[in-house]
């Protein structure tokens, strides 16, 4: 019998550490941006609510910008939802980079959930203004 | 003469084909942006509503707002929410813009209005704003609070 029940116990803290596993398993959303082309760069917004500074995580690599974020702990533990709306948990997406964006001097800033990061272009791309001489 | 109703090589069949290939490469190059990268769309902004043992938890994801221009009224049990943000300002008027690529992000006002469930004291209400998220908690009613019973064996 006591065999019996100790099965039965480890079956279900399995079947709850699975739970747990999908509870955490984030759901990615993507989220929306707004890219804008200025004279000296490109300026991207993305709408993040819920993520703090501290869980953002924007990269590089080659000219693949990625943007990552995850969402704080909002909820307290024992709540219990009436009505859910937005189920997600964490935000990605990735953007080609065109070859005149100089990537050394990328600048980003997170203000009320909204990620806000400048490229700057290269310095031979930037319209430059020639004076001509009248002699 | 013996000859299929259908066939491939029929001219007919060349044109629907290369006329396949043309907007596939149409699509592929010049309009549609790989799948994963069009933003998924909730209805903005989304709410999430949630109950604790003593309260009832609102959460309004709602990014860029300003919290002093972000109005709250509660009118017998219809919560009212209303704000809003405009994203051609974000960028400050000395920017100089000379196209854009993306416009996903919601722009201009919103309001959007919560019946509330009965029993909830509407004078403790508490609204914070943070990283874009608009929390309202609203505390139950003493006697809407979960209590426990105990049962008497007589």
């Amino acid at each position: 019998m006591a065999d019996v029940k100790g099965q039965e116990m480890a079956v279900k803290t399995e079947d709850r550490s699975l739970q747990e596993q999908q509870k955490r398993r984030p759901v990615v959303v993507t989220p929306p941006v707004d890219i804008y082309e200025l004279e000296d760069g490109v300026v991207l917004f993305a709408d993040m609510p819920g993520v703090p500074k501290e869980n953002l995580d924007v990269q590089i690599d080659k000219n693949v910008l990625t943007i990552k974020g995850e969402i704080g702990d909002i909820v307290p533990k024992d709540i219990t939802p009436l009505y859910v709306e937005f189920n997600g948990k964490a935000y990605e997406r990735a953007f080609t980079l065109g070859p005149d964006v100089d990537v050394s001097k990328i600048e980003a800033s997170m203000n009320a959930g909204v990620l806000k990061i400048f490229l700057p272009k290269s310095e031979e791309v930037k319209p430059k203004k020639i004076e001509v001489k009248v002699e | 003469m013996f000859r299929p109703w259908f066939s491939l090589s029929d001219p007919i069949w060349q044109d629907f084909d290369r006329l396949n290939t043309e907007m596939e490469k149409i699509f592929n190059e010049n309009y549609f942006t790989p799948a994963g990268t069009v933003a998924t769309r909730v209805p903005i902004p989304a709410v999430n509503i949630g109950e604790t043992s003593d309260q009832i938890l609102i959460y309004l994801f709602a990014p860029g707002l300003d919290p002093k221009n972000i109005d709250l009224t509660i009118e017998k049990n219809m919560l009212t929410i209303s704000a809003g943000r405009d994203t051609s300002k974000e960028l400050g008027e000395d920017a100089k813009v000379t196209g854009y690529y993306r416009k996903e992000r919601f722009s201009g006002r919103f309001r959007r209005v919560i019946a509330l469930p009965e029993g909830l004291d509407t004078s403790s209400v508490e609204a914070k704003y943070k990283n874009g998220i608009l929390n309202i908690s609203i505390k139950k009613k003493e006697e809407e609070k979960t209590k426990k019973i105990e049962v008497k064996v007589d």
